[in-house]
């Protein structure tokens, strides 16, 4: 430095100053894209995409209400409808991936889209999250950029075979869709019976997700005399199904079982009217849980903002974000690879416990289980709130109840 | 299997095919007139289904679903004869060469439309009108009130829509322009007048068969994607053109989907159409009752 000139050394000086004052906020405030990739329109179930994508937002927006990640860099959500159909998923995850540049992907909610879309977070790096898809194959081809925040359909199969034991079901009818989700279903639970030594008879009916008279379908069950019947189906399917053996009268007089938390949803009374009577369902949340500091903040905020409770899948988009944005500060990167590491070696705080990834065996790898409940509408309109929870016993705080003979 | 299950199940097929059977009528009757393929029709019924819904739930008690069904029938005629005039009739007075390839990107091109604008105005969810009747008994089937509603108002109309074809002026105006668009101008009718009609009324028998499944198939942006997959179907099963074509080849495909989902496996209802699809077009590629194109 002896031999530069004070004017020179002054201009070095000024280029640095005016350099920091570019590229420092500049890197500051470039936000952090997460993708989130779910179903919004039809043939998906887009009712659940959009409480998807209000818990998604709300996350968004408590993150960068408490500064942001990495030093202030604000979150930014950049939503894709993936329709529900794995050739539109990988459309949108490549989008996400080169265009965006996102760095996770959230709110999957379809096992075959979900199941189409991993090979390319391996592929691009990129952690990708379902958040309500429940497929046992997705987790247990131990992907590195796969994880997952809900319940998998061993736990899911083995909890009703436990109810089915408890009341003594002798003949149970499955009906499902012809979807990763649906097969996946029927194979779980005919395998399970076996182990599990359920004592009662299986019979178990695939119909094609896109079809919507299920009457024949449901004529033969009818006429196989179940004494429960599962339903299987996902989005327009479950309704379908309801309303349908409600008609050819299988139901309520057979008690039925939908394999996940749709009739918690604010439009299912309106859709089904009194068919949806005596129905039993299985949920992931009910409103009189207790929840963690943050799940109970979200709660408040969403009841607040929508005037009404929120369900699972918007529960379980907001946790994600919220672990994906604590994870990128654990990792202090905003590439894969750290991100991936940050998300197995931290706890973080999720919307009912504390959420961790592990490689476990099976389909228990990078996989966290949230509760399990059955819950009961005892009559029409019934308020979410107020469903029985018939199942396991250590929550009950009802029977099942039968509906009266018509 | 006994006879009584047979039964059901045979008259569950029957019941769906004749529904179904309002759908193919729409497509064939515009196929005959106009000699193109409306590949939007489903989004008609989704739209009929969409406007009975909409008039049930602002300015109709949910117990006037009659008084609601034909006003969607008139909304969609309307929409329809709009449509046609903007959008379809070019192809006969503006001089375009590749006639068949212009209405099938059209008509594709409005089904794109008609259900994003669905998802826009009334979101992707699912709807339901209340059911229009209690549920029954149709001899020895159980069965909704609400396809015992739209079996007889599609027997109805199928039945309305033959008496307006064979004994009015203006059927015999359609049939003379199904027959040859040409020769019916030398008798002074407007055939371009008459497409605009029968586009109209062809869409509207979709919006019947919509309105009318609605409270048991929901109402949503994509459910008029099944129905004119069946419509399809049916036409080439009934023959292209025949009305009692679209009955039979309705009915005859109702029930092959029902006892082969029982019998075979439910898993592939939507195949035994098809197999049946192709052994017509071996054995009769006219279908049931179409005949053969006369040439010159």
């Amino acid at each position: 430095m002896r031999g530069r000139t004070w004017p020179t050394k002054a201009a070095a000086v000024l280029v640095a100053i005016v350099a920091c004052g570019f590229t420092a906020p500049a890197l500051a405030q470039k936000p952090v894209k997460i993708g989130v990739l779910t179903p919004l329109s039809p043939p998906g179930d887009a009712s659940a995409g959009q409480f998807i994508v209000r818990g998604a937002k709300m996350a968004a927006d408590d993150v960068n209400a408490r500064g942001g990640v990495l030093g202030g860099r604000k979150i930014e959500l950049v939503t894709e409808d993936d329709s529900g159909t794995p050739e539109k998923g990988v459309a949108g995850f490549r989008k996400l991936a080169t265009l965006d540049q996102v760095v996770a992907v959230i709110g999957q909610f379809h096992s075959s889209v979900m199941g189409a879309v991993q090979e390319l977070a391996e592929q691009f790096k990129i952690p990708v999250f379902a958040t309500q898809a429940s497929a046992r194959s997705l987790t247990e081809k131990h992907l590195t950029y796969t994880f997952r925040t809900h319940v998998i359909d061993p736990d899911r199969v083995s909890l009703w075979n436990r109810w089915i034991k408890q009341h003594d079901f002798k003949r149970v009818a499955l009906i499902a869709e012809n979807t990763d989700y649906g097969v996946g279903l029927v194979e779980e639970t005919k395998r399970l019976f076996k182990s599990m030594d359920v004592q009662a008879d299986l019979k178990t009916v695939i119909f094609d997700r896109a079809v919507v008279d299920l009457t024949p379908q449901l004529l033969e069950i009818k006429n196989w005399k179940p004494d429960l019947v599962l339903n299987g189906g996902v989005g327009t399917p479950v309704y379908l199904v309801i309303k349908q053996a409600h008609d050819v009268g299988l139901f309520p007089a057979v008690p039925m079982l939908v394999s996940y938390d749709l009739p918690a949803r604010p439009e299912f009374w309106k859709n089904l009217g009194d068919k949806g009577a005596y129905l039993t369902f299985i949920v992931y949340y009910h409103p009189t849980m207790k929840l963690t500091s943050r799940g109970e903040a979200f709660r408040a905020k969403y009841r607040e903002q929508y005037k009404e409770d929120p369900v699972y899948g918007a529960l379980n988009a907001y946790a994600q974000v919220a672990l994906v944005a604590d994870a990128l500060n654990d990792a202090k990167s905003d590439t894969g690879e750290p991100l991936v590491k940050a998300l197995l070696s931290n706890t973080f705080e999720g919307w009912n416990g504390t959420i961790s990834f592990s490689h476990g065996e099976g389909p228990y790898w990078q996989q966290w289980t949230p509760p399990m409940l059955f819950l009961q509408y005892t009559k029409p309109e019934m308020p979410f709130g107020e469903a029985k929870i018939v199942f396991p016993p250590q929550f009950k705080t009802g029977d099942l109840l039968m509906a009266p003979k018509r | 299997m006994d006879a009584y299950l047979f039964s059901q199940y045979l008259l569950s097929g029957i019941v769906i095919g004749l529904i179904y059977s309002l759908m193919a009528l729409g497509i064939t009757f515009i196929y005959s007139i106009m000699k193109m393929i409306n590949w939007a029709m489903g989004e008609f019924y989704m739209i009929g289904s969409y406007v009975q819904y909409a008039l049930l739930v602002t300015l109709l008690p949910p117990e006037r679903w009659y008084l609601a069904l034909p006003l969607a029938m008139g909304a969609v005629f309307l929409l329809g004869v709009v449509t046609q005039r903007l959008l379809l009739r070019p192809m006969y007075v503006g001089g375009i060469e590749r006639r068949d390839e212009y209405a099938t990107i059209i008509t594709i091109a409005l089904m794109v439309f008609f259900r994003n604008l669905a998802i826009v105005l009334g979101g992707p969810n699912q709807y339901a009108p209340k059911d229009y009747a209690r549920a029954t008994t149709l001899g020895t089937l159980p069965i909704s009130g609400n396809r015992v509603v739209a079996l007889v108002a599609a027997i109805v109309l199928l039945t309305l829509f033959s008496l307006m074809v064979k004994q009015t002026w203006l059927g015999r105006a359609f049939r003379g322009a199904a027959q040859n668009r040409v020769g019916i101008q030398t008798a002074g009718i407007d055939v371009l007048r008459l497409d605009m009609l029968a586009f109209g009324v062809g869409v509207a028998l979709a919006a019947a068969a919509g309105a009318l499944l609605a409270p048991d198939f929901l109402v949503y942006p994509e459910n008029g994607a099944i129905s004119t997959f069946k419509g399809f179907e049916i036409i080439v099963i009934g023959g292209l053109g025949s009305i009692p074509g679209s009955v039979v080849g309705g009915v005859l495909l109702g029930v092959i989907e029902a006892l082969g989902s029982v019998f075979i496996a439910s898993a592939y209802k939507d195949l035994y159409g098809f197999v049946l699809l192709i052994a017509l077009l071996v054995l009769r590629p006219t279908g049931l009752f179409g005949e053969r194109e006369r040439t010159v």
